[in-house]
Order: structure tokens, then sequence, then C-alpha cells
């Protein structure tokens, strides 16, 4: 991590949803402007992803954490909720049993994560809308993101349409409420890291 | 995606405590098919932090009287709830076996070496209390705080001048205990009680040997010469290494509880697959001895797998040593406690208290052979809401340690302006296995230690599995344990066709909305 960077307000964001929904395609497109449509497996070794943001004129860093597999026996851990500022719900609009199972994932979410946080209902594979039909209409998703006072768009990883809207809004929105997005730490934090090393020990000035 | 009967998996762990979590993260590069299983709906283990409803439902599975063949676990009870309905319950996660982490300790580091310390908010533990009764029932008990620096021994007003000197020659000793000079002075005495060599040597009154016991964090009054110096060398050398004021940390939100779920989550993104709610049923017996182990799991499913790594959660040792635990949540911040005593000290989130052996008096008018010890942990930690506290009692079990435990809470919610106690959860913990055992390639991984502070011995059954799972003969592959580059942003391996594309992230310039 860049400490020029440090100062910046950084805003911790959660994909989550079924397997398969495109959380990793959606991820890697809008942060490397990648697709790769032959990976169809689930994700491995992506832990988060950092992408430099500017809304309303004022830079954000937004870290984004991708479900590492850990969606599809739903064993994601109370951990990975912590802290979030705001969590995109994936589904794919070419699968219904995608759709259907988005309540669990609201309640997933609502249950382990603050009162303050934005949520966003995200469709992808927009592009299948004209190719194989789409399972889910556009009023569908809409009626749910409302139920949960969510955000709501549609996207395509493959072509790359409206990739960028979820997570600007996302960051709009957590903007909006107010959150406290200083160092994303609480005060008392302690640092750890080796290059972080103190002084100041029991005895540490000298014999009396 | 192959399914779970049709992979050979490198590896099944099953349990999610804290050592097989590690395990996972220290297995987390190495490439290994890894399945990570545990028959409990959360991760953790013996080393869980559950809300209070998840609390509800360990103590019914824990509240056999007798330290049973199933779990070192035993003899749970909600002493006091009020109406489910009154308390959020996933506002708290309490933890079952907290342990504070010497900021020396080698999980810290290898925490760090691993890059998992990112996603760990560590605080630091303050200042330690020793718990002094009141001979008058009209007057409160009092705490009183050890001095932890050396302006804090000189500037303190509670131990006089000439005690204050003899204080200072023990500390000073302390921190270089084995040297040449200083070892002759305690090596004859290494088998004594601790007390008696203070009091022989330093001429350490009963007030200041309280003091220096109570940062033994022992919670055997006689711990011994050998054992205590060195926990309490540990405790000052570890003093100031993050920063000044402290010389122990609490991960947030659950301690050690949180250090197992972000260890799994190494795990997961290193490819291992998670179920949790899923037991082992049943280990077939290897007709071979090469053959791969085959596992019934809980679920119906037959899984094959060259490793299988267990904990020992489940196989508390028959007439072992067990503590008393006691939980309690009470409706005040107890901003005293939690005060910063050196300055520019962060704020902290944990205190201890020690209760010196015959400072606790039942209602029966019995008094506390064993030391009792407290972890008082502000809202800071994430345990409670804001406004209250959760208070981790602990002492040797005896036929009267839920009693004393009861009357330590009573008298300690005394001491701080009696503020409401909401809830209370007692249970005992007996010690399982110590050692790492193994028989071909089914390998039992020891129960957690019942130390009040982490053991850094737990590590070594760790490090020790993980050879063995990757086959250790090579001399240098020490050298790659738990070492690791960061992976922020980068993909290592996009999976389908088993091919391996490295995509680094780079740094792009902030785009305009």
């Amino acid at each position: 991590m860049a400490s020029d960077d440090d100062s910046l307000a950084t805003l911790k964001v959660l994909l989550i949803g079924p397997s398969g929904a495109g959380k990793s395609a959606l991820l890697i497109r809008y942060c490397d402007d990648e697709f790769d449509s032959e990976s169809s497996t689930a994700t491995i070794g992506i832990d988060f992803k950092i992408k430099k943001l500017s809304v309303r004129g004022k830079p954000y860093r937004l870290t984004l954490f991708d479900t590492a597999g850990q969606e599809r026996f739903r064993t994601l851990s109370t951990s990975f909720y912590r802290g979030a500022h705001g969590v995109l719900l994936v589904y794919d609009i070419s699968s219904r049993a995608s759709f259907l199972s988005m309540e669990k994932w609201f309640e997933e979410a609502e249950n382990n994560t603050g009162p303050d946080v934005v949520l966003y209902l995200v469709g992808t594979k927009l592009d299948k809308a004209e190719v194989v039909g789409r399972a889910v209409s556009t009023e569908e998703g809409e009626e749910l993101a409302r139920q949960h006072g969510a955000l709501f768009c549609e996207v395509s990883a493959k072509t790359g349409e409206e990739v960028r809207r979820p997570f600007v809004e996302v960051v709009d929105g957590i903007i909006r409420k107010g959150l406290d997005v200083g160092s994303g730490r609480t005060g008392g934090t302690v640092k750890v890291g080796a290059d972080e090393e103190g002084q100041g020990g029991y005895l540490s000035v000298c014999a009396c | 995606m192959e399914s779970l009967s049709d992979t050979l998996w490198d590896v099944v762990i099953c349990g999610t405590g804290l050592q097989q979590s590690l395990l996972a993260l220290s297995l987390s590069r190495s490439g290994k098919k890894i399945l990570h299983i545990d028959p409990k709906e959360y991760y953790g283990g013996p080393d869980a932090a559950l809300s209070l409803e998840e609390a509800q439902r360990w103590q019914a599975e824990h509240a056999s009287a007798s330290a049973t063949a199933s779990s070192i676990f035993n003899s749970a009870t909600i002493l006091q709830s009020p109406e489910p309905a009154n308390l959020p319950s996933r506002s708290y996660s309490l933890a079952l076996s907290t342990q504070i982490i010497h900021t020396r300790s080698a999980l810290l580091s290898q925490l760090v070496s691993s890059r998992a310390y990112r996603q760990i908010e560590f605080l630091s533990v303050g200042s330690f209390y020793v718990f002094k009764p009141s001979s008058d029932a009209q007057i409160p008990p009092t705490l009183s705080r050890i001095p932890s620096t050396r302006e804090d021994v000189f500037s303190t007003t509670a131990i006089p001048a000439r005690a204050k000197r003899s204080l200072m020659k023990f500390l000073k000793f302390v921190l270089d205990y084995d040297s040449e000079s200083n070892a002759e002075v305690w090596r004859s005495h290494a088998d004594e009680p601790l007390t008696t060599f203070l009091a022989s040597q330093f001429s350490l009154d009963n007030e200041l040997q309280a003091y220096v016991l109570a940062l033994t964090m022992s919670l055997d009054q006689n711990v011994v010469t050998r054992d205590g110096l060195a926990v309490i060398n540990r405790h000052l050398t570890s003093m100031g290494v993050f920063g000044p004021g402290f010389a122990a940390v609490y991960p947030k939100w659950g301690g050690l509880s949180e250090v197992a779920q972000v260890a799994c989550r190494a795990g997961a993104v290193g490819g291992g697959i998670y179920i949790l709610g899923t037991g082992i049923e049943k280990v077939v017996d290897q007709a071979e001895v090469d053959e791969p182990v085959e596992v019934v799991l809980s679920s119906g499913t037959t899984v094959k797998t060259t490793w299988l790594v267990l904990g020992t959660e489940d196989q508390p040792e028959a007439g072992a040593e067990q503590i008393s635990r006691l939980v309690a949540v009470v409706t005040s911040p107890l901003a005293s406690l939690f005060e910063v005593s050196v300055e520019a000290a962060p704020a902290p989130a944990v205190a201890v208290i020690a209760y010196p052996p015959g400072s606790v008096i039942t209602k029966d008018g019995i008094a506390s052979e064993q030391p009792v010890y407290v972890y008082a942990h502000s809202s800071d930690t994430g345990e409670c809401p804001i406004g209250q506290s959760v208070l981790y009692f602990t002492t040797r079990t005896c036929p009267l340690a839920k009693a004393l435990l009861e009357a330590a809470l009573e008298s300690l919610l005394t001491a701080l302006e009696s503020p409401q106690c909401l809830y209370q959860l007692y249970y005992q913990q007996s010690h399982g296995s110590t050692s790492i055992q193994s028989k071909g390639t089914l390998v039992h991984l020891p129960a957690p230690s019942l130390n009040l502070a982490f053991d850094d011995s737990t590590l070594e059954s760790i490090h020790e599995a993980w050879k063995m799972v990757m086959d250790g003969k090579r001399e240098d592959i020490d050298e790659e344990y738990m070492v690791f580059a960061d992976r922020e942003g980068e993909i290592l391996a996009i999976k389908s066709k088993a091919r391996v594309c490295t995509t680094h992230f780079i740094s792009i310039p902030s785009d305009a909305a």
C-alpha cells in the first residue's frame, strides 16, 4: 500500500451473491477493464482489489472484497462483513434461481452490517438479454431493490455497459449517508505491522 | 465445478478453531486442494465469539455437569438473561476462550508475515489492577492499578518509597533474568513458589507480591519461580513494542475468533472450500497405508483425502485440570478502567483485574484459595453495544468455583459504583491433549491452552502439521512458513483449464464521476 494514499478516505465495499452471478467478472472489468469469457469456474486468488475513484470532486480509495468462493456453501464469516460501508448484491438476469436467492442474500447482508450500510442490487449479464433472453425483468429487480431500500442497476461485464455505475452510485450513497469514512479504523487501534516498531519499554531509559 | 466426492483432497481439515484455521492460512498459498469443514454453524470452534442467540444454543449443548467425552466445555449455565427481545442478540459477541496476545508473540509476527493482519483491528490491553477487599462493610472495595512504567512506579502514591526501591530492583532483575549473574540468584529457587522467592530475595511485602503475582497471569497461586519470571519477563519486554503503555493486544470483535475467521478467509482466497454445519460421521479404515483416507461427512457425502487434520476440542482428558469461566455483560462503560495511564498511549479496550487468593468471599463466607482474573472489555471491542461492557472471569475449577466467580462479580460491581448486570453465562473448560498426535496421515492438533495469555507453544503444532502436509523434507522449507507476499488486488490464478495467469494490480488514476 503506497504510503501517500494513506490519507485518502477508504471505503470498504463487498460483492456478494450466488455462485456464477458474475461478481468477479464485474470486479475485474471495473478495476482492470478486462473480461475473460472462458473463465467460468469459481473464483480463487482474489482477496481484495483497490480502485481510486473521485465522486463530487473528492478522491476515495475503494477496497472491493470478493467472496473468495465462500458464497458456495454460504460460509461467509461475520468478520468479512465488518466495517463494510456498502454491499453490492449481485445476481444473473438470465437465471431465475440466481434472482430468487437474493432475498436470502439481503437478509444475510442486513443481519451482518450496520444500519447505515448502503445496499445496491446489481443484475449482471445484460448482454445475454438479447441473445438468450432474460429470466428476470428490470421491473422485478427494481421492485426487490425498493423493498430493501437498495439502489439498483443492470450491467454487462462482457460489454462493459454500465459497469462503473454501481460503484460510483454506491460511493455517492455512502457519502450522502455521511458515514464515518475517516481512516476506516476506529480510534485506539494499534498498528502491528513490521515497519511500525514503537519505543518506550518498561525500563527503556536507564538504570536508576 | 467438481463435486466434493469426485475430488481427491490433499487435506481435509475439521474444525475452524484457531489452530485449524491457522493451518489453513499456512497452506493457503501451497496450491493444495483443501476442504475445511466445521460441525458448528459458526467459525471459531472453542475460540468462537457468540451472539446471545448462539450462546443460548451453545449453553444447551454444553450443559452436562461433568467433563463428558464429547467436549472440553461442560457445566454451562445461563445464570441471568433478560427477555431475549430486550437485547439485540447480534450486538454481542461473547468470546468463549478469551486470551490476550503479547506484542512479542510469534502469532503477531506470523499474522504480519502472512499478510493476514491487515484484516484484523488490534486494540491495546491497558492497565492491570489488583482487587483490594474492604475490611469495613460500609466502604466499597477498591482496585489499585499496577504501575506500568518506571515513571509510574516513581509517581504512584500507593507504594511507600522503600517498597518502591525493592520493586524497581526486582523489575530490573526480571528484565535481565537470564543473564549469568541473575540466573544464579533464582536458579536454586526455580521450583519454589514465586511468592517465597520474592519475599526471601527481594523482601517484597504481601502487597507488592500481589502486584507481581498479578503480572504472572497464573491461575495457580503457587506458580513456581521459573515459570513466573518467564511470564513477567515476557510482559515487561512486550511493553512499548508497538507503542507506549501496553504490552499486549486484543483483536477487535471477539479476539482469537476474529483471527480464525480471517485465517479461514485466506484459506478460501487460496482455493480452499469451506462448509459449516458439517462434521465427520466416520473415518473409514484405510485398506493400505498409501491409500487415501475415506471420510464420511455428517451430510452423508463421502470424501477422499490424503491428510485428515482434526482438533481435539471434543476429547477432554479425563481428570485433567479445569478452569471455570463467568461471562457477564454490565450496563456501564466502566470508563475508569480504560483510562489512558501513559502519555500518548492508545485508548485501551481491555483491562485486567487480579483478585489475590483470599480476596473473594462467597455468600457462605468461604474465601478463595486461588487467584481469580477478570478481563474487562469496553464496547470498543465490538463485543457489546456502546454504554455497556463485558467482564470475563476465570479461576481454577473447584467445588466452589461458580459461587466464587459470582461473588467476585458482585464485589467488582460494588467497587465500580454498582452498574447493573444484564447477562451471565457460566461454564467450565478442561484441558484436552497438549501435543500434536499423528497416526499415518491422520493428525490431531492439541486442544486450546487454558492460559489467559496466548501461548506461543500453540504455534509449534501448527507448524508441525504444515510440515507433514507439505512433506517437508527439504531443508529450507521452514523459511516459507507463513511468509507470503501481499495479495492486494492481485489475481494469482484463474482456474478454468488449470491455467495460471498473473495480473498485478496497476495503479489507476482517479477517474472523475
